[in-house]
């Protein structure tokens, strides 16, 4: 099972068991990091934004549509960069293995 | 002896009543007074149950029960708030037009708000001192407008209070091929001869000529036919507005109306005549009169999509050629 590597909103950092095959945002919010999504993966809510390893970034599927602009209507209320990610739309896989993230501030 | 055409013998067994889904066009909901501002109900039509509101502006609209949010049934325990209707259970609300307005918890809204309706809603217009909603399967935007009509739309010039509803067992195409059906008129309802009919269709329009200018009629889509019967020197007008309410159940609205004429007037005396004619009922008694032959045939029969026709039939397969632009989806369809 890929692990990835989480620094939390405290400044901590850890590694997480995330399955090949689910959501980033799956791992995240059953491994309590903060992570909500609330919308189960539909886009419409932005409760699973991570900041990912800017060095990651390239290695991931590029944004949907749909997901710059959630990504946008959350900008109005927490800060957004280039490397944010809604991590509901990051599939795992092996190849994800050791990823770097930062979880985002709480909406 | 030759092969039997068993297909003849024994295709009704395979036969629907009403094979066709809810047709695309302008239909009446109700009349106008009948809808208060700030009123709510439930009514069913085109198959499905809605919700009929009007705002606090005296906007008219026309919604799918259930919330995009959590599904709750709007018309049980929501509620027009200014210019939306309210959902009871979070208080999400929506405009006329389906689009989410308030989610007074949320701190970002969904993007998809922002883009588009998340709410199933019928374009409306009130006309005539009626709420007409448009109805497409595909939530297409309305392709036609409703005509002008002089006989209900003019301030003066024109009277006549009578107006009926009845309820027929069948869907709005049948009752609406009766139109062309000409040779019925003489073996069901008793007319001296077949009158020679001639139709022509334009988009979504039909017109009707019966008998030779005898009756004139105009079909605006499905859902509004406006008939003109001139006898005795003077004109008289059935205004026809029928709903589907199930693929299978229709609600026939008629208004009948007249030119203004003074009190004791032979023209006064023929309009009422000939308006008494078109619903074959006296005064008062429209619902248990009206045209009980064709009912009875409505009600009961099965639609054939390959029907037998013979010569003195009227032009049934093209106005059913006609009629199949208000099925998109199912123009090839063998059952219709």
């Amino acid at each position: 099972m890929p692990k990835v590597h989480v620094k939390n909103r405290d400044g901590s950092e850890r590694e997480l068991d995330a399955d090949s095959g689910c959501a980033l945002m799956d791992a995240l919010r059953d491994g309590n990091t903060g992570v909500e999504g609330t919308c189960g993966g539909m886009m419409s809510c932005g409760t699973c934004h991570v900041y990912v390893d800017a060095d990651w970034m390239a290695r991931l599927p590029a944004r949907s549509d749909d997901e710059a602009e959630m990504l946008a209507a959350i900008g109005e209320i927490v800060e957004v960069r280039s490397t944010s990610r809604l991590s509901c739309q990051i599939p795992m896989s092996e190849e994800l293995a050791g990823l770097r993230l930062e979880i985002g501030p709480p909406t | 002896m030759g092969t039997m055409n068993l297909k003849m013998l024994l295709e009704s067994k395979e036969l629907e009543r009403c094979p066709f889904p809810i047709p695309v066009g302008w239909f009446h909901v109700d009349f106008s007074d009948n809808l208060k501002v700030g009123e709510i109900r439930n009514v069913e039509l085109f198959g499905q149950e809605w919700v009929l509101f009007r705002t606090e502006s005296g906007k008219p609209g026309i919604s799918d029960p259930y919330c995009p949010h959590l599904g709750a049934h709007m018309g049980h325990g929501g509620k027009v708030c200014g210019e939306h209707l309210r959902c009871p259970f979070h208080h999400w609300e929506y405009d006329t037009s389906g689009w989410c307005k308030s989610i007074p918890y949320a701190k970002v809204m969904p993007p998809i708000v922002k883009k588009q309706a998340i709410l199933r809603t019928l374009p409306m217009v009130e006309k005539y001192g009626m709420l007409w909603a448009w109805y497409h399967p595909q939530c297409e935007p309305p392709s036609f407008e409703l005509p002008y009509i002089p006989e209900i739309e003019d301030a003066t010039g024109y009277a006549g209070t009578r107006r009926g509803s009845w309820t027929a067992n069948t869907c709005i195409q049948e009752i609406a091929e009766n139109g062309v059906d000409t040779a019925h008129l003489k073996f069901l309802h008793g007319a001296p001869g077949i009158p020679p009919v001639t139709a022509t269709y334009e988009g979504p329009v039909m017109q009707l000529d019966i008998g030779q200018g005898y009756i004139v009629g105009t079909a605006y889509g499905p859902g509004l036919n406006v008939m003109r019967f001139n006898q005795h020197g003077i004109t008289a007008t059935m205004i026809s507005y029928s709903v589907p309410v199930t693929a299978d159940k229709t609600q026939m609205n008629m208004s009948f109306r007249h030119v203004d004429y003074a009190e004791g007037t032979p023209e006064l005396h023929a309009s009422k005549k000939v308006i008494d004619h078109m619903i074959g009922a006296a005064e008062g008694e429209e619902s248990a009169g009206f045209e009980s032959v064709d009912f009875v045939v409505w009600n009961h029969k099965k639609y054939r999509p390959n029907p037998l026709l013979c010569d003195g039939d009227g032009p049934v397969l093209q106005f059913r050629k006609w009629f199949k632009q208000f099925y998109p989806g199912h123009e090839n369809s063998a059952k219709i």
